[in-house]
């Protein structure tokens, strides 16, 4: 794919992005579903790394989200008020549960790898249900609400307007995304691309797979820890369903149809999913179906995805 | 030889239906926000799928009756009422949050009502008083909603928990005894239910046999009925809901358990109680409003009316429905206005009029708590009686304020915005 072309999508994204909350209305959304799309995509591109860069299938990330959401909410409600400790403490979680699990099963490959991360992912879930006198247990995490970010002199409302704590959570998506984007170019990067493709050639060239399998993990998993902690500032609350099973599946629903080869894709995946759940539940209760039909058109039509789509028309 | 030739599904074909597609479902939205402008806006997040989709559905029809009648006599303030319903789901608080926040920030409702789960409804408090929209809960039971996480904006019409137990607990221990064994549901609401009976029967200086908890969607209930039996209780307390109650009664009767022991609980609903046979409809139990009340002005009107749209009687969910779409309208009449806190100042202590509270002793938001007190149905449950759908026989009307304890008690300390 050319250079010029990235750059391309690259703009086109980012000024989408910045100009969401204003054209959100248009197709009949609010900013706080806009806030949903970027917290959605970086899960699914945290997803991603994993599941397209590295080609491990992880059925199980919700537990890192989950973990983050966690970590997050009950930061602010039993330890102290403030944003920024609250991500930190959801991402430092979701990490070292990365780290544990991901030390635990980088020897499995194929479906045994994706079952470990189910396994391991129902764990926490169980826990977060039947926990419930610190975690609130099925009736979720409340009583708590992100607290506005001072930055010096300045303070920021991201508790009062739904608009700032947009940008913040879009901030944070940069941060991410960026990071993630840089950790790609690297020569680390391009060794995942290469255990993807031929994991045998890669370890004959000398390369520990497992070790770069495990920091893959750890790396897609603090993202994931970061997304995981936005979503419960947005919400302003946490429920045991946030590291279910159902919820991992969602984000590879997202990554595979947006197109996980390519960069961006996961992010049109979990706009899509995002935006056609939130409009087409308000007319019918069987929106899944909807979903579902969408889903097996493009792994039937466009198997790299939606935005594989593009690629396939540049030059080879 | 030649190759057959399909017409070729072309892959921009595919794109333009999908456009179409997706352009068909986002149009609904445009319609709505164009008539809405000069509409007081009314938006129910509530289940209509899954296991509280019946009890969800017939709150829907209560709120639906309730918004004809005040659009009839010329709306909420001169303007009429638009409903804006949507699916909370029955058990994910996180969709029914996300539509919460919908319904106020993309639908800009001036009410937000729901939710049958009480912690999908504690979940939509928490916006809701973020947000400071009024809420009303029509049908969501455990006490925190108006004890210890009370908000000022946030009024319930059904009774807590603890207030089933005491209205049933006293009568249970004086006519069949105080050693009691329970079967509850393995979740919080079930651990509600049991600790309120528990404190209840304590109070009386009863005692506990046994407890099993039995997890949500059990079939088999004879490991549990044996085990009970050979505990040889007064009374067996059943505090399963929904299928759950359904397949637990049916077996104790086929086990003969009633013959040996009085079965009761706190909860019970019509629509349990319809999708039982006729002799397994046992026991003794709490119903929150009850549609056979001879005597009671506008009860006959209310059912009548229900029971034309519907083909069916009334059960406590339409009330709930009902009493919850009104409370909107008594609040912005009140207050003269559509301010949230106006319109929660002027709900405090007030006093529903008869044609809506449907009760012989009226029903009151009480102060300080946002609570409605009404009366509670004492009685027991029947395979027949003197109507077709008469399937409970009140023995005793239970007044709320006498069962509520004080609001100190709740646990309830409301802080208003400054």
């Amino acid at each position: 794919m050319s250079v010029k072309r990235d750059f391309a999508v690259g703009l086109f994204v980012w000024a989408a992005l910045l100009t969401m909350p204003f054209w959100m209305p248009a197709i009949g959304g609010y900013t706080g579903l806009a806030t949903r799309v970027v917290v959605m995509g970086l899960g699914a591109m945290a997803l991603n790394l994993l599941l397209g860069y590295t080609g491990a299938l992880s059925f199980g990330h919700a537990t890192f989200f989950g973990l983050g959401a966690y970590g997050a909410a009950m930061t602010i409600r039993y330890l102290v008020p403030s944003t920024p400790l609250a991500l930190l403490a959801g991402i430092a979680v979701a990490a070292a549960a990365g780290a544990a699990i991901g030390a635990m099963i980088v020897r499995r490959r194929g479906v045994y790898f994706a079952m470990s991360t189910i396994a391991f992912g129902q764990i926490f879930y169980f826990v977060a249900f039947r926990w419930s006198s610190v975690t609130g247990g099925d009736d979720g995490l409340t009583g708590w609400t992100r607290a506005p970010l001072s930055l010096g002199p300045l303070t920021l409302d991201i508790r009062g307007s739904e608009t700032a704590f947009y940008y913040f959570a879009l901030a944070l998506f940069a941060a991410g995304v960026g990071a993630m984007a840089w950790i790609l170019s690297t020569p680390f990067g391009r060794t995942l691309v290469a255990i993807r493709e031929n994991e045998r050639r890669a370890r004959f060239l000398g390369l520990s797979i497992e070790r770069h399998l495990w920091l893959s993990f750890v790396i897609s998993s603090t993202l994931m820890g970061l997304a995981g902690g936005l979503y419960a500032l947005l919400n302003n609350f946490v429920d045991p369903r946030t590291l279910r099973y159902d919820q991992s599946g969602e984000f590879v629903i997202m990554a595979v149809m947006g197109g996980m080869r390519s960069f961006w894709g996961p992010l049109l995946g979990a706009f899509i999913f995002v935006v056609v759940q939130d409009v087409v539940s308000s007319h019918t209760e069987n929106w899944m179906s909807v979903i579902g039909l969408v889903f097996i058109l493009v792994v039937l039509f466009f198997p790299r995805g939606l935005l594989g789509l593009l690629g396939r028309r540049a030059p080879a | 030889m030649t190759d057959i030739k399909l017409p070729p599904l072309r892959r921009r074909d595919l794109i333009a239906g999908g456009l179409a597609l997706g352009a068909a479902q986002v149009a609904g939205p445009f319609v709505r926000t164009a008539r809405a402008a000069d509409t007081v806006k009314i938006g129910l997040d509530n289940p209509v799928t899954g296991t509280y989709a019946a009890p969800g559905k017939n709150e829907l029809d209560g709120v639906k009756y309730a918004i004809e009648l005040i659009n009839a006599q010329g709306g909420i303030l001169g303007r009429q009422v638009e409903l804006i319903a949507e699916d909370s789901t029955s058990g994910d608080a996180g969709t029914a949050v996300q539509k919460a926040n919908k319904l106020i920030d993309r639908d800009k409702v001036n009410f937000l009502l729901g939710n049958v789960n009480s912690a999908l409804a504690a979940a939509m408090a928490g916006v809701s008083s973020q947000k400071g929209v009024l809420h009303v809960v029509p049908g969501g039971h455990a006490d925190a909603i108006t004890g210890a996480n009370c908000h000022w904006n946030v009024f319930r019409v059904c009774n807590t928990t603890q207030m089933e137990a005491n209205a049933v607990a006293k009568t249970l221990a004086t006519k069949y005894g105080k050693k009691w064994y329970y079967i509850t549901p393995d979740y919080l609401f079930g651990h509600a239910l049991q600790a309120g009976m528990q404190n209840a029967n304590k109070a009386l200086g009863g005692e506990t046999l046994g407890a099993d908890l039995t997890p949500l969607g059990t079939t088999d209930f004879s490991a549990n009925l044996i085990k009970a039996q050979a505990a040889n209780p007064d009374v067996l307390v059943l505090l399963v809901q929904g299928d759950d109650m359904i397949n637990c009664l049916k077996q104790a009767v086929q086990f003969g358990l009633d013959k040996k022991l009085h079965i009761a609980g706190s909860q019970q609903e019509m629509e349990a109680l319809e999708g039982i046979p006729p002799e397994a409809r046992i026991g003794t139990w709490v119903m929150e409003w009850y549609w056979n009340q001879p005597g009671v002005p506008h009860v006959a009107d209310f059912v009548a009316a229900i029971k034309k749209r519907t083909g069916r009687v009334p059960t406590a969910r339409h009330w709930f429905g009902f009493v919850s779409a009104w409370t909107c309208y008594f609040g912005a009449e009140g207050a003269k206005s559509l301010e949230a806190v106006k319109m929660a100042k002027a709900l405090q202590g007030f006093k529903l009029p008869p044609e809506v509270a449907l009760m012989p002793d009226g029903a009151f938001y009480r102060a300080g708590q946002n609570q409605l007190i009404g009366d509670l149905y004492v009685g027991t449950a029947q395979g027949q009686g003197s109507a077709p759908d008469d399937f409970f026989k009140v023995s005793s009307v239970e007044k709320g304020v006498d069962l509520a304890g004080t609001v100190e008690q709740s646990g309830c300390k409301m802080t208003w915005p400054t």
